[in-house]
Formats: structure tokens, sequence, C-alpha cells
């Protein structure tokens, strides 16, 4: 009970106002409560110092500086809104960033899973010798090795962003650079190089470019092979260190 | 018509008499005088408020240059906003408030600024930033001079080590005096809140200013 009053004679005692009379009962309980004197007495000390600190002055200065610094805001004027642009641009640039970072580890993570889902798949659906029904495949003596690639890359099961184990496992490849693509018009081709004839268009293009100081540059494009077409040396291979 | 008196008995001449008489213009008057034009009256206004606002930010930021700084920004912002000046509460209240603003912010820059600066591990304290509070020595003093000197900084200090939400009540209430009404108003908060904020900020200050008390 006693407690309680001294709280209520303190919450009083801050309130007032330094010199501020006290009520009788305030007064009545000081009287007789020798730690709410106390309190009392250091606090109007303590308030006493801290309003004793005054003002402080402005410079003398001040209002020079102060239409100095109106009369160049007039004149920049048409710069006010250049702090909001600037945070508006920042904000634009840091969530470009996040955006383009965003972007990169989401393709660093997701290749890997995409190239050992191929791999996986190729290994699942086990390549069986391919069946050419052509009569160059019949004659030829070899056919088409199979190269046994060892892979240490994992099969992908695993959540996304995480990298995978490394499980060490043999894919199965098979070499067509040997064998002639499938006929698609159903036509029988005649001889070893007739199943699609190329004109002259699919030549090999060679260009010579004189770049005006006297440096004559060639170059090189060979004809594209989709498959049945005999591969070309890369003209490039031969061709000297000016070529390009 | 006291003044009256005082200015008569002073002896100036009669466009003095009237130009000092001027002074009793209402803020809100000279604001309204700045809205249409009158550089004058806004002049009377910083004159007026200069140094209670200087004051009130060097309380708060406990650094005299960046008050004189954020005094300034006080001004030109109340000059910007002539035209949207609602005549609602005082001009007191008004400008204390921006005034509070910047402070508060600038003290947040600072807290900010103090995170991020590796550079501040490797370099000395120059005194300007809030540190925290260092117990005076307790040895006394002969000169009585020196020992209010040595009492104002140290409770400039301790003011300045008090958490924003209590420095600024505490400020407004026992250093510049204003009702807890006004302070209410310009920290746009209750009164309720006001007192008992004031009353916090007053027990850190008593454990803090033990040796003094």
């Amino acid at each position: 009970m006693r407690k309680t009053n001294c709280e209520v004679i303190r919450q009083e005692l801050d309130e007032l106002a330094l010199g501020e009379t006290i009520s009788a009962a305030a007064a009545e309980h000081l009287r007789e409560c020798v730690e709410c004197r106390e309190f009392n007495e250091k606090q109007t000390r303590l308030r006493q110092i801290v309003g004793g600190l005054g003002t402080v002055s402005a410079p003398p200065d001040f209002d020079f500086r102060l239409r100095a610094r109106l009369a160049n805001d007039a004149n920049g004027a048409a710069f006010h809104f250049w702090p909001l642009a600037r945070r508006s641009l920042a904000f634009v640039a840091v969530l470009l960033v996040f955006v383009i970072g965003a972007i990169v580890v989401r393709n660093v993570f997701k290749r890997p899973v995409q190239n050992n889902q191929l791999a996986t798949d190729q290994h699942s659906t086990a390549p069986e010798p391919r069946a050419v029904p052509t009569v160059e495949q019949k004659e030829q003596p070899n056919p088409a090795p199979q190269i046994v690639v060892t892979s240490s890359d994992k099969p992908s099961q695993s959540i996304k962003g995480e990298r995978p184990p490394r499980i060490k496992r043999p894919l199965v490849a098979e070499d067509f650079s040997n064998t002639r693509a499938e006929v698609i018009n159903g036509r029988e081709p005649s001889g070893a190089f007739e199943v699609l004839p190329l004109d002259s268009s699919l030549q090999s293009f060679k260009l010579s470019l004189d770049d005006g100081r006297g440096n004559a540059r060639t170059i090189f494009v060979p004809t594209i092979s989709f498959g049945s077409q005999r591969i070309l040396q890369t003209a490039n291979q031969y061709a000297s260190k000016r070529d390009w | 018509m006291n003044t009256l008196t005082t200015i008569n008995e002073l002896g100036f001449a009669p466009a003095l008499q009237q130009e000092m008489l001027e002074d009793t213009t209402s803020d809100h008057a000279l604001l309204e005088a700045t809205r249409t034009g009158d550089q004058d009256a806004f002049a009377e206004l910083v004159s007026r408020y200069r140094n209670q606002i200087t004051s009130y930010i060097y309380r708060m930021t406990n650094d005299y240059d960046g008050a004189v700084d954020l005094a300034q920004e006080t001004f030109v912002r109340v000059y910007r906003a002539a035209d949207r000046y609602q005549r609602s509460y005082a001009f007191s209240t008004y400008i204390y408030r921006i005034a509070t603003n910047l402070a508060i912010s600038e003290l947040r820059k600072r807290k900010r600024r103090k995170l991020v600066s590796l550079t501040g591990f490797f370099q000395q304290n120059d005194g300007a930033e809030a540190k925290e509070f260092n117990p005076p020595d307790a040895r006394p003093l002969q000169d009585t001079e020196l020992v209010d000197t040595e009492r104002r900084s140290a409770v400039q200090r301790a003011i300045s080590t008090l958490p924003e939400k209590y420095r600024a009540p505490l400020i407004l209430r026992d250093v510049d005096g204003r009702s807890y009404d006004e302070i209410a108003r310009i920290l746009e908060t209750s009164e309720g809140t006001v007192k008992s904020r004031i009353s916090r900020a007053r027990g850190f200050l008593r454990e803090k200013m033990r040796a003094y008390l």
C-alpha cells in the first residue's frame, strides 16, 4: 500500500514543473517518507542541472549562410528532385543486379542438371545398334565403333540448387561419323555418294578481302555436313596465320 | 504596454520604434507575409527561432556544426513549404517538429555509418559522435566554474547517450521548458507517452549522473 502511494507521489513530483507547488498530500508524504524525499531532492537537482544547460547561440553568419543557401536552392530548383531520382536509380540498379545475379545462379545450377538428365536419358534408353536399311552399311566391314565414356556427373535426381554427389557411371556413345544418314524420301540410293546430291552452291566457299592497307585476308567457309555427306577438312587447318 | 514604455525610455527614433513594435507580429502573420514574397518577414522569423532551433538540435546531436547545418535546413524547409503551411497549430510546434525529424534522421544516419564503418576500428574517436557515457572523476575540483563546466559537459554527454525517443522529450521539457501538450504535438504522440518517456529518461540520467547528484 505504502509502495503504491510512493509511486503515485513520485509520478506527481515527476510531472510538476520546476518550482511548481506540490499538493498537500504529496508534502505530507514527503515529510514521512525518507526515500521519496531523497528521490525528490535528487530529481530536483538533476532537473536544475539539465535546465542549466541553457541555449546555445547560432553563429553570427547564420543569416548570411541561410540566404546563400536559399539563393542556391532557387538557382538549382530543377534539381530539387535529384535526391529522389538518385535514390530511385540506385534502387533500380540494385534490383537489376539481383535479377541478373539470380538468372546467372539459376543457369549455373540448372546446366549440369540438364546435362545430367540428358546423359541419364541416353543411358536409360539404351542405345541399341541402329539398323540403317541401306546397302552401304551392309557393305561396311567395320560397323560404327562403340565408345565407352566415363562420366563424372551424376544423374539428375537432386533437388534444384543442390550439387549432386559424384558417381562414376559409364555412358555409351556411338560414332556415326562413318555412317550415312537415313534416306527420308524412300528412294534407294544408287551409288555411294548419291544419297543427297549436292549442287554447286553447297561447295566450299572462299572469299578474299583486302583491308585497304595491302593486307589480304582469305575466309574459307566449308560445306556444312548434315550426316550423309562426306566431311571435308576444315580449310582453316591449312590456311596461313594471316587467313582466318 | 511595458514594451512601449521601454522603447520610449530608450529614446529610439520613431521609425525604429515602429520597427521594434513589429516584433510583436505573430509568427503566423510573418509566415503569411513570407508566402507573398516578403523576405524581411522571413528574416524576422529566422531571427526569432535561430537560437532556439540551433540549441535544440545541438542538444539532440551533440555536434555544433552539424546542428547549425540542420537548423539552416529547418528554415529552408519552412521557406519552401510556406505555401502548404496550415494554421491549425502553433508555428513553434511546426518548426520544432521539422527540427526534431531532421535531428532524428541525422542520429539514425550516424548509427548506420557507425555500423558500416570499418575504418572506425583504426581511428581515434574525435568526440563528435555520441559515445558510451564515461563516469567522471569523483575527486572534487577547487574551481566552481570548472565544476560547472565539467558538470554541463557530463550532462550533455549523458543526454547524448539516451535513446532518441527519450532524448527529444527530455530536452523539450527540461532544457526548453515546453509543456507536455506542446511536446506531444511536436512529437506527434500522446501526452501520456510523453510523460512516461520523460520519466524514463530522467531515470536513465539519474543513474548516469549519480556522481553529480
